[in-house]
C-alpha cells in the first residue's frame, strides 16, 4: 500500500488530468505508428485496438522488434501514433502539445524505466522529490517528508540521502518506483523493470508492482519475463506491432 | 534549501568543472577585452575633461614681435576677450646623455600667476629661478632629466650654459615631449637672455569670453586682436586657433579607442560564440536527462530556466574574475594612453555606470548567447531525448570522401572525419579563429602600408640633414659655404615661411608652413594628387597638401587664396594638391616665394650626405653648422632626417602596434574556441577511445588522433583568413586613416606574413589540443567503456 497522500490536482495548463475516472481507462483505437528508416516505412505498430480498465495490471509482452516499446512511447505520450487515437482517462493524449503534455504526463502517468533513469547528482530523496517540483505538486516544504515516506514503504529510505551510483540495481529500481509514485499519478507504466535485476530483486519489483494495482493504480508493463505474467491480471501479447493473443488471468 | 532541480544545476556545474571553466574563460576573456577599452576610455574622458579643462587652455595662440603690457592691455579691453598673456617659445638644444637633443624652452613673465593653460607642478621646485631650468614632465624619461641634475643648454649659436634642473611640471596642451623628440622645458626670461635668446614675450595667447564660441567665431576674434596687434606696427607671424575644448591628440585618441572598442566588442561577441559551442556541447551531454526530467512532469520553460540561470550563474562568475582583471589593465592602458596625451590619470576614477555596464553585459551575454541551444534542446521531444544516442555525424560529404582517399591512414581519416561531425560547433570554432588570423594579417598589412607610407614621405625627401639659419641670406652664398664641406654630396638652399590664409570676409584661418625649394629642385618630390607640381619661373603657383585642403574649406586646385606671410598679404594661385605628411604644408618655388613676399634670403642649406652611417651623419651635420658659424652666418637649429624619420615612425607605428594588439586578443579567444572545441569533441567520444583502446590503439595515436583533428580546424581557419584577411585589412586601413591619415591599403596577405599567421595558428593548436590530448590518452579503456 503506497497511496494514503491527498495529492493536490491542480491543473496549471487546463488540460483535464484523470480525476473523473472513465471505464475503460485507457483506450487505443486504430493505432498505427510508422518510422522513417534510411527512405523506408518501417510500421512498428499496425492498426493496434485496445482497452486498458482501472486497477488493471497488464503485461506486454513480445518478440524484439514486435513494438511493445512503441505501445508504451505511446502510452506515456513520448511518442505519437502515425494514425489512431490513443485516449487516457478523458484525455485524448495525441491532441496534446509538447508544453501541455509534460504536465499532463507528470500528474497522471509514473514511468519506471529498465536502466532506472535516476539523475546521477541527485540523491535518492532529491529524485522523488524532482516531479513534485516541477509539477508543483504539495507544499515545498512537505515534499522531503513525502518522498521519504514513499522511499520507506519501498523499503530503501536508508538510501534518501545517498547518490544512485553509490546504490545497488534493486535499490535504483525502487527508488525509481518511489520516483513514478511521487505525484500519486493514476497509471504506472514500466519498461522492462526487471530487466536489469537478479531473479530474488525482480520478484519483489514485480510483487510491488502488483500492489500497486491492487490500491486502484492501472499498471502496464512491457517485459520479456515470462514469470511476470504470474504477476498480472492479464497479458497481451505482441507479435510484428499487433496484438496476436490477450489472455487474462482469472479466465 | 533549493528545490531539486537547482540542487541538479549546481552539481551538475560541479561535475563538469573544466567545461564550465571554459565557459568562464570564454566570457571572462571576451569582458577584458572590451572592458579594458571602455575602462581606457572612462578615465581618459574624465581625466581630459578635469585636467584639460581647468587647465583652461588658450583660445588662440598669436605670434608677433614683442608684447609689451600696454599691448596686452588693449587686447585685455575687447569686449570678447576674457584673458591675454605673453610667452616667448624659443627653439633650442639640450646636451642630454645620449647626445644633443631638439629642445623648445618656454618664459613667461610670471609663470605663478598665469592663468591661460596653466602648468601643473610636479616635483621640485616651481616656476623657475634665475639660471635654472623646469623640465616638463613628458620630456623626463626622454632626456633623463633629475631634479637636482644639470643640463647643458644653448640656444642658436649663443654660447653653451649649463643649467640646474629644479624641478618637474606638466603642461596638459603640449604633445608629449617622448613622442614629439622634443625636451620641453620652462625658463625665465633673465636665463633666456644669459642663453643669448631675446627675451622678449613673442606669443600672444588668449581665452575668449564665451566658452561656447566657435573655432571660426575664435578665428574672428583673433582676427579683431591681430587688427590691433598690426595697428600697434607690430607684425602678426601666425595665428593658431586650436578646436575649441579639445586636446590636438584628442581626435586620435577618441578614433583609436573607437576602432579598439570595436574589436573589444568584436572578441566579446567571438566569446558569445564560444558560450554556444560549449552550451550547445553541454545540452547534447544532458538531452538524455532532459527527457526524463519531462517524462517526470518538466514542461519546457522549466528545462529552460534551469539552464538559463546556470548561465547566468557562469555570467555572475565571470564577471567577478573579469571586471577586476579589465579594471587593472584599463587603467594601465589608459596610463599609457595617457601620456600619449600628456595627462596624469592618477587620482581619475572609473565612473560606476562603466562598471556596472560591464556587469550587466557578463550576466546577460551568456544568457543571451545560451537561448538558442537552451530553448532548441528544451524543446525537444521527450522520444528523440530519450533515443539512444551514439556518436552523431559521420562528416557528411567530406567524411566520404576521405573514406575513398588513398595513401592516408586510419587513424588520420578518424581525426580528419571527426573534424567534420559537428559542423555548427566546426563553422563557429573556424569563425573565431578565422577573424583572429584575418585580424592578425590585416595588422601585419597595415603595418607594412605605414612603413611604405612613411617609406614614401621620406622617398620624397632626397637629403640627409637640414641646417635651418636664425635669419635669412642669399641663397648662392649659403650654398656655396655648404658645398665646400667634405663628405657634402647634392645641395639646395629652400626658404621658407608660416602663412595665414584669409577667407573673402576677411577672417584668418590657421597657420601652414610653406617650403620654397627652388624651382627645378631635384632633392623633393613629392607625388601629385590633382594638378602640378611646382616649376622654375612659377611667381604665383602654390602647391597644397591634402590635410590643408581638408582643413581649409575653399583651398583647391584653381583657386586663388589671400595669405599673410611675414605680415604682408598677397595673392596665391593653388595649382596642385600633393599627398605629404599628416600636418598641413604648402610648397611654392623659392622664387615665387620671394616675388610674392619681397624677401629675397634663404634660410635652410638642404644637404645629401655621400658618407653612411647616421655617427658619419652627425658629424657631417655638426661639421656643415661649424662652416655657416665660420662664415658669420647663424645657425638656428639642424635637423637629421634618420631622427626625424625615428619621430615619424614612433607615432605611427604606435597606433598600428595597438591595432595588432587586438588581433593577438583574438588569437587568445581563437585558442580558447579550439581548446573548447577539443575538449568537448574527446568528452562526447570517451566511449569511441575506449572502443580504440580496447582494440590496440596506443597513447601515441590517441594523442596524435586528437591533435590531427586540431590541426584540421588550424589549417582550415588559416585558408579562410588568408581571404578574410583583405576586408580585414582595409577595415584597419580606413581606422587608420581616420586616426592618423590616409595610407595606401595593402589588401592582399604578403607571404611572410600568411607563414607567420600559419606558424602562430600550428602553435595555438597545439597549445590548445594538449590538455584535451591528454587527457584522450589517459582515459581508462574500463571507464572509457562504461561511460554514458
Amino acid at each position: 500500500m503506497v497511496n494514503g497522500f491527498a495529492p493536490c490536482r491542480v491543473n496549471c495548463t487546463g488540460v483535464p488530468i484523470v480525476s473523473a475516472m472513465t471505464n475503460p481507462l485507457i483506450a487505443l483505437t486504430g493505432v498505427t505508428r510508422t518510422y522513417d528508416i534510411a527512405g523506408k516505412a518501417f510500421t512498428a505498430l499496425d492498426d493496434v485496438s485496445l482497452t486498458i480498465d482501472k486497477g488493471e495490471f497488464a503485461v506486454i509482452v513480445g518478440q524484439s522488434g514486435s513494438g511493445k516499446s512503441t505501445l508504451l512511447g505511446l502510452l506515456s505520450g513520448i511518442d505519437r501514433p502515425t494514425r489512431g487515437e490513443v485516449r487516457i482517462g478523458e484525455t485524448l493524449i495525441n491532441t496534446l502539445s509538447e508544453r501541455e503534455m509534460s504536465p499532463w504526463r507528470g500528474r497522471t502517468i509514473g514511468i519506471v524505466f529498465q536502466f532506472f533513469q535516476l539523475l546521477p547528482t541527485l540523491t535518492a530523496a532529491e529524485n522523488v522529490m524532482l516531479p513534485m517540483d516541477f509539477c508543483r505538486m504539495w507544499p515545498a516544504a512537505e515534499r522531503r517528508d513525502r518522498a521519504v515516506s514513499l522511499l520507506d514503504k519501498l523499503g530503501v529510505s536508508d538510501q534518501a540521502d545517498k547518490l544512485p551510483l553509490t546504490m545497488s540495481g534493486g535499490q535504483q529500481q525502487r527508488v525509481a518506483v518511489a520516483r513514478a509514485l511521487a505525484n500519486d499519478p493514476a497509471v504506472i507504466l514500466a519498461d522492462e523493470p526487471t530487466g536489469n535485476l537478479d531473479s530474488a530483486t525482480a520478484g519483489a519489483m514485480l510483487d510491488m508492482l502488483a500492489s500497486l494495482s491492487g490500491d486502484g493504480r492501472t499498471v502496464i508493463m512491457v517485459t520479456h519475463d515470462r514469470e511476470a505474467r504470474r504477476s498480472a491480471s492479464r497479458t497481451i501479447t505482441l507479435t510484428d506491432g499487433r496484438v496476436a493473443s490477450e489472455e487474462r488471468a482469472n479466465a | 534549501m533549493p528545490d531539486p532541480r537547482w540542487r541538479k544545476v549546481l552539481r551538475d556545474v560541479w561535475l563538469h568543472k573544466s567545461r564550465t571553466s571554459l565557459v568562464v574563460v570564454a566570457i571572462s576573456v571576451g569582458i577584458v577585452g572590451a572592458g579594458s577599452v571602455l575602462n581606457t576610455w572612462s578615465l581618459l574622458r574624465a581625466v581630459t575633461r578635469a585636467e584639460f579643462d581647468s587647465s583652461n587652455p588658450a583660445s588662440a595662440v598669436i605670434r608677433t614681435d614683442s608684447i609689451d603690457e600696454s599691448l596686452l592691455a588693449q587686447v585685455r579691453s575687447i569686449e570678447s576677450v576674457a584673458l591675454a598673456e605673453a610667452r616667448r617659445t624659443i627653439a633650442g638644444s639640450v646636451l642630454t646623455s645620449s647626445g644633443w637633443k631638439t629642445a623648445v624652452l618656454m618664459s613667461t613673465g610670471d609663470f605663478r600667476s598665469s592663468r591661460i593653460g596653466t602648468i601643473k607642478h610636479e616635483s621640485g621646485d616651481w616656476p623657475p629661478s634665475a639660471n635654472s631650468i623646469v623640465i616638463e614632465s613628458s620630456s623626463v624619461d626622454f632626456s633623463g632629466a633629475t631634479v637636482g641634475g644639470r643640463f647643458t643648454v644653448q640656444v642658436g649659436d649663443g654660447e653653451p650654459r649649463e643649467l640646474r634642473v629644479t624641478g618637474i611640471a606638466r603642461d596638459v596642451g603640449l604633445a608629449p615631449g617622448w613622442m614629439e623628440h622634443v625636451v620641453y622645458a620652462f625658463v625665465t626670461p633673465g636665463t633666456l637672455a644669459a642663453l643669448g635668446a631675446p627675451p622678449t614675450l613673442n606669443s600672444m595667447r588668449i581665452v575668449v569670453a564665451d566658452r561656447n564660441l566657435s573655432r571660426d567665431q575664435i578665428r574672428r576674434v583673433a582676427a579683431e586682436i591681430s587688427a590691433v596687434i598690426e595697428s600697434s606696427g607690430r607684425r602678426v607671424h601666425d595665428i593658431d586657433v586650436p578646436v575649441p575644448g579639445r586636446h590636438i591628440h584628442a581626435a586620435q585618441m577618441d578614433s583609436l579607442l573607437f576602432t579598439q572598442g570595436a574589436f573589444g566588442a568584436l572578441a566579446l561577441l567571438l566569446s558569445a560564440f564560444l558560450v554556444v559551442n560549449l552550451v550547445t556541447a553541454m545540452l547534447a551531454g544532458q538531452l538524455r536527462e532532459i527527457g526524463i526530467m519531462k517524462t517526470l512532469g518538466a514542461r519546457p520553460g522549466q528545462i529552460a530556466g534551469m539552464y538559463l540561470v546556470l548561465a547566468l550563474g557562469l555570467g555572475l562568475v565571470a564577471s567577478v574574475i573579469a571586471i577586476p582583471a579589465a579594471l587593472v589593465i584599463g587603467r594601465l592602458y589608459a596610463q599609457f594612453s595617457a601620456e600619449l596625451l600628456n595627462f596624469d590619470i592618477s587620482g581619475a576614477s572609473i565612473p560606476a555606470w562603466v562598471l556596472m555596464t560591464q556587469l550587466a553585459v557578463g550576466l546577460i551575454l551568456p544568457v543571451l548567447a545560451s537561448a538558442i541551444p537552451v530553448v532548441r534542446g528544451s524543446r525537444i521531444p521527450v522520444s528523440e531525448a530519450l533515443r539512444d544516442f551514439g556518436i552523431a555525424g559521420n562528416g557528411g560529404s567530406a567524411g566520404a570522401l576521405l573514406r575513398r582517399a588513398p595513401g592516408i591512414s586510419r587513424p588520420v581519416i578518424l581525426s580528419l572525419r571527426n573534424a567534420f561531425r559537428k559542423r555548427q560547433r566546426m563553422i563557429l570554432t573556424l569563425t573565431t579563429l578565422a577573424t583572429g588570423g584575418a585580424v592578425y594579417l590585416g595588422a601585419i598589412n597595415l603595418r607594412a602600408s605605414v612603413v611604405a607610407s612613411v617609406d614614401t614621405l621620406f622617398g620624397t625627401q632626397r637629403f640627409d640633414m637640414a641646417v635651418r639659419l636664425a635669419s635669412p641670406h642669399d641663397a648662392d652664398s649659403i650654398l656655396q659655404i655648404a658645398r665646400t664641406v667634405g663628405g657634402v654630396g647634392n645641395a639646395e638652399v629652400w626658404a621658407g615661411a608660416q602663412a595665414v590664409p584669409e577667407d573673402a570676409s576677411g577672417v584668418m584661418g590657421s597657420t601652414f608652413g610653406i617650403t620654397a625649394p627652388p624651382g627645378g629642385t631635384t632633392m623633393l618630390s613629392v607625388p601629385v594628387v590633382r594638378g602640378r607640381w611646382i616649376r622654375a619661373g612659377d611667381t604665383n603657383a602654390l602647391v597644397v597638401n591634402k590635410r590643408l585642403v581638408e582643413d581649409q574649406p575653399g583651398i583647391d586646385v584653381g583657386r586663388t587664396v589671400m595669405l599673410t606671410i611675414a605680415g604682408r598679404q598677397s595673392s596665391w594661385e593653388i595649382v596642385g594638391v600633393v599627398d605629404a605628411g599628416p600636418a598641413p604644408a604648402a610648397y611654392a618655388a623659392r622664387e615665387a616665394l620671394a616675388h610674392q613676399t619681397g624677401a629675397l634670403g634663404a634660410t635652410t642649406a638642404i644637404v645629401e650626405s655621400v658618407l653612411d652611417g647616421p655617427a658619419s651623419q652627425l658629424d657631417l651635420v655638426q661639421r656643415v653648422r661649424t662652416a655657416m658659424t665660420d662664415a658669420g652666418l647663424e645657425v638656428q637649429s639642424t635637423q637629421l632626417m634618420v631622427e626625424q624619420r625615428r619621430v615619424v615612425e614612433d607615432h605611427l607605428l604606435m597606433v598600428a602596434g595597438f591595432l595588432g594588439i587586438m588581433g593577438q586578443l583574438m588569437i587568445v579567444v581563437g585558442g580558447l574556441g579550439l581548446a573548447s572545441t577539443m575538449s568537448l569533441s574527446v568528452l562526447e567520444r570517451t566511449r569511441e577511445i575506449g572502443v580504440m583502446r580496447a582494440i590496440g590503439a596506443r597513447h601515441r595515436t590517441i594523442f596524435s588522433i586528437v591533435q590531427v583533428e586540431g590541426l584540421v580546424v588550424a589549417l582550415l581557419s588559416w585558408l579562410i583568413a588568408i581571404p578574410l584577411s583583405i576586408p580585414m585589412s582595409f577595415i584597419l586601413g580606413k581606422a587608420f586613416g581616420r586616426i592618423m591619415f590616409t595610407v595606401p591599403v595593402t589588401y592582399l596577405p604578403n607571404p611572410t606574413g600568411a607563414m607567420s599567421w600559419l606558424a602562430v595558428v600550428v602553435g595555438v593548436s597545439i597549445a590548445a589540443c594538449a590538455w584535451p590530448a591528454w587527457r584522450a590518452m589517459r582515459v581508462p579503456t574500463a571507464a572509457a567503456l562504461a561511460y554514458e
